[in-house]
């Protein structure tokens, strides 16, 4: 008979194990993908990490696929924990096998050797049913890795009662929004700002450069080129720095309870932010219903239709997965079928990367929260016109560290934003290098 | 009979095998610790000597581990923001650290002075904030420095005052202030214990010399409590230098709270955000050093000023 302490030492040895095998150490993923072979009839279940609210869509699927059942479990979103959670389950060898990873987060994936090669399961034959440009975000050395979920085109969001009210007309150029900015802080008596500057968002302010036709990163051959502080970057940083300095916009970090207090109470008359924040204007200022419309980014030269892009997501396999071929299958489904889509736009998870008529999908209808706007059609011509080149580098979690570092340091009063870049500008080749990665400043 | 004889028979087998039986009672602590504590800590000295190399087209082939040496740690010494991050919890130590043990020494001589009825509940009210989450009790305290939802801000402000809780200048005072409302109880909690074990005859023989409620605190509570002053002073040290899960709350709504606020807060950056969990084991061995030479060095500071006195 084993007495408790053999027990003991057993339970410990066992535990242990996983521990010690450990030891033979891999760079990135711990466990490989592979299919296991399926007896006919045989049920499956996936796992699929997000944080976009898709169980009705996934409900669906179950309903229509009881073979392959897909269980969504809920993560932090991004970078507040979704992603810490997803490198640590691929360098555990126990990660779900789909999860919600944004354009810009795929190259670190792709670093950590965390996502599957689903050209592999022939993915690439979908290619077509995408956009281009959403499609090419998940794809690395000719090779496919993620399917395109969502983009996210930018607009100014605006109340048109207070417009109305202040007799501010809706600004066409940055110029314009830079007199209305004024017009409504002072006929406002400083109690409203035009926008919020989210002073902890690179990724939101980094849409601006990016419409101004600044690269913040590309690729020569094999060399990541780094450009956070050019020219076109400076002039829009200079452009906010001089409504920072007049005080002309709130300085509020967007999406947390002090910005959709804002959002209620008339202190932010508009926003400049992406098409899937509809949902969260609508959700978190419900008493607002009817006030708000949409307008395209205000234009560095007038009658022009240049835009940009903050956001969107791509729905990945993960490496490790047991069942690469049924979870390629439902991440197509749930980003091209037209029910899936409806679903999806209800729950505000974007721009869909599916080609798709407009008129016929839930987008194309008139929104009684934006007056009877049907206001797709603004971002339906913001997604047009979004410069597709812009890269993303491997390293962003860390180089937008430390821009996000620097503009602490503005709003407390030291510094401006186009110092704030050009400061950052050598550390982030500093990242890139320390990784392992050849890289250069641009000029 | 039977009742004489065994007394008898217990003690010898008793003293025949002490250790044995302390080992069975240890074995399952010792099992967990071993796992659990040193072996971690051996893996992460390991892991801190490793780095991944990459090749192929923009770095994306197939990437391979190999052995670093102390490459991981000169580049760490060499990030500023990371030994920023270090002087960071060093000043909020050195004002947070002695206004908390302080703050707990006054309310445990107040304790001592109220009379039995109302201690216990003052104590457990004292005690409660302890019980609640670290990341509870940040949301909680974030709520009263958000502008514009806070209602301290909106009583302040009334009075002309526009304090910025969370920006770049005050948030570390903010953090430090969270802390002290966790800790101050249950440090507060153990000086009380100390207290309570000092001799009735001490005080009574401090009344007969003429001692009122102010000598007898300073001359004769305070100095007996050093023990337990000491011991709150070395967690609170190694605590400050692990703060981790209040910067890491309110950084969502504080943009100040940087991803190398904190020295932990750093490797967890690394190790988690930017999938290095080499760099982040050497930042941990790097923490875990300052911790030790910190809290060992404040040890043999009051040892030998101890000494000295005699």
């Amino acid at each position: 008979m084993p007495t408790r302490r053999n027990v003991l030492a057993g339970a410990a040895a066992a535990a242990a194990a996983p521990a010690l095998a450990a030891c033979g150490e891999s760079a990135g993923a711990t466990r490989m993908t592979s299919a296991t072979r399926r007896k006919p009839g045989q049920k499956v279940k996936l796992v699929f990490w997000t944080w976009v609210p898709l169980q009705k869509a996934a409900a669906l699927w179950n309903k229509r696929n009881p073979d392959i059942r897909v269980e969504v479990q809920m993560v932090p979103a991004n970078t507040s924990g979704g992603y810490q959670k997803m490198h640590s389950s691929i360098k555990a060898g126990n990660p779900p096998d789909l999860a919600q990873i944004e354009y810009w987060a795929l190259p670190e994936f792709m670093l950590a050797n965390g996502l599957t090669d689903i050209s592999a399961y022939g993915a690439d034959k979908l290619k077509g049913e995408y956009v281009d440009w959403q499609w090419k975000q998940g794809e690395f050395a000719g090779k496919t890795y993620a399917m395109p979920q969502a983009s996210g085109p930018m607009g100014f969001f605006y109340r048109q009662d207070l417009f109305d009210k202040w007799d501010v007309e809706v600004p066409r150029t940055w110029d314009a929004f830079r007199r209305a900015a004024m017009k409504i802080k002072k006929r406002s008596g400083g109690d409203s700002y035009i926008t919020a500057f989210s002073p902890g968002n690179v990724v939101w302010f980094s849409s601006f450069p990016w419409q101004r036709g600044a690269r913040w990163i590309r690729t020569e051959d094999d060399t990541w080129v780094v450009d956070v502080a050019g020219r076109a970057s400076l002039e829009v940083a200079d452009f906010w720095d001089g409504l920072l300095r007049d005080k002309l916009v709130a300085p509020i970090q967007d999406s947390q309870s002090a910005f959709f207090k804002g959002l209620q109470t008339g202190q932010l008359s508009g926003w400049l932010g992406a098409q899937w924040q509809d949902a969260l204007i609508r959700g978190n200022a419900p008493r607002t219903k009817g006030k708000w419309r949409v307008a395209g980014l205000p234009q560095w030269e007038a009658g022009r239709h240049v835009s940009s892009n903050w956001g969107g997501s791509a729905t990945a396999v993960l490496q490790g997965s047991r069942h690469p071929v049924e979870a390629l299958r439902f991440a197509h489904w749930l980003n091209t079928d037209p029910d899936s889509i409806d679903l999806l736009v209800a729950a505000g998870y974007g721009w869909p990367a599916a080609k798709l008529d407009l008129k016929k999908s839930a987008l194309g209808k008139a929104d009684p929260f934006f007056g009877g706007q049907v206001y797709n059609e603004v971002f339906e011509t913001s997604d047009r016109n979004v410069d597709t080149s812009w890269q993303w580098a491997p390293t962003t979690t860390q180089s937008f560290g430390h821009i996000q570092d620097n503009f602490a340091q503005v709003f407390a009063g030291h510094g401006t934003i186009a110092d704030a870049l050009r400061d950052a500008q050598g550390r982030i080749v500093d990242d890139l290098d320390a990784k392992g990665l050849k890289a250069r400043s641009a000029s | 009979m039977t009742t004489s004889a065994r007394p008898q028979a217990a003690p010898p087998r008793r003293r025949a095998r002490p250790d044995r039986k302390a080992w069975r009672f240890l074995g399952p602590f010792l099992a967990v610790y071993l796992f659990a504590m040193i072996l971690p800590i051996f893996y992460a000295l390991y892991q801190s000597m490793l780095k991944v190399e990459r090749s192929g087209p923009m770095g994306f082939g197939e990437p391979t581990v190999v052995f670093a040496g102390f490459e991981n740690y000169s580049l760490a010494l060499q990030q500023t923001s990371f030994l920023e991050g270090f002087g960071r919890v060093f000043l909020f130590g050195i004002v947070q650290v002695p206004v908390m043990l302080v703050l707990a020494l006054v309310l445990a001589l107040l304790l001592d002075q109220v009379s039995n009825r109302w201690a216990g509940l003052m104590r457990a009210a004292y005690f409660l904030p302890y019980g609640i989450p670290g990341v509870i009790a940040t949301i909680l305290w974030g709520f009263l420095y958000v502008p514009g939802i806070s209602p301290v801000n909106d009583m302040l402000s009334t009075f002309g005052f526009q304090p910025d809780f969370l920006g770049y200048d005050n948030v570390l005072w903010s953090l430090a202030n969270i802390v002290v409302w966790e800790f101050a109880g249950y440090n507060m909690l153990i000086i009380v214990a100390q207290l309570k074990s000092i001799p009735q005859e001490l005080y009574e023989a401090a009344k007969i010399d003429g001692a009122g409620p102010w000598q007898t605190a300073l001359r004769i509570k305070i100095p007996l409590v050093r023990p337990a002053l000491i011991l709150t002073c070395v967690f609170s040290i190694i605590g400050t230098m692990q703060l981790f899960a209040e910067p890491l709350v309110l950084k969502k709504i504080a943009p100040a709270v940087t991803n190398d606020y904190t020295p932990n807060l750093s490797a967890y950056f690394d190790a988690f955000a930017n999938a290095n969990v080499y760099m982040a084991a050497a930042k941990s061995v790097l923490l875990a050093v300052a911790a030790m030479v910190l809290s060992f060095g404040f040890l043999s500071l009051v040892n030998r000023k101890q000494r000295s006195r005699r």
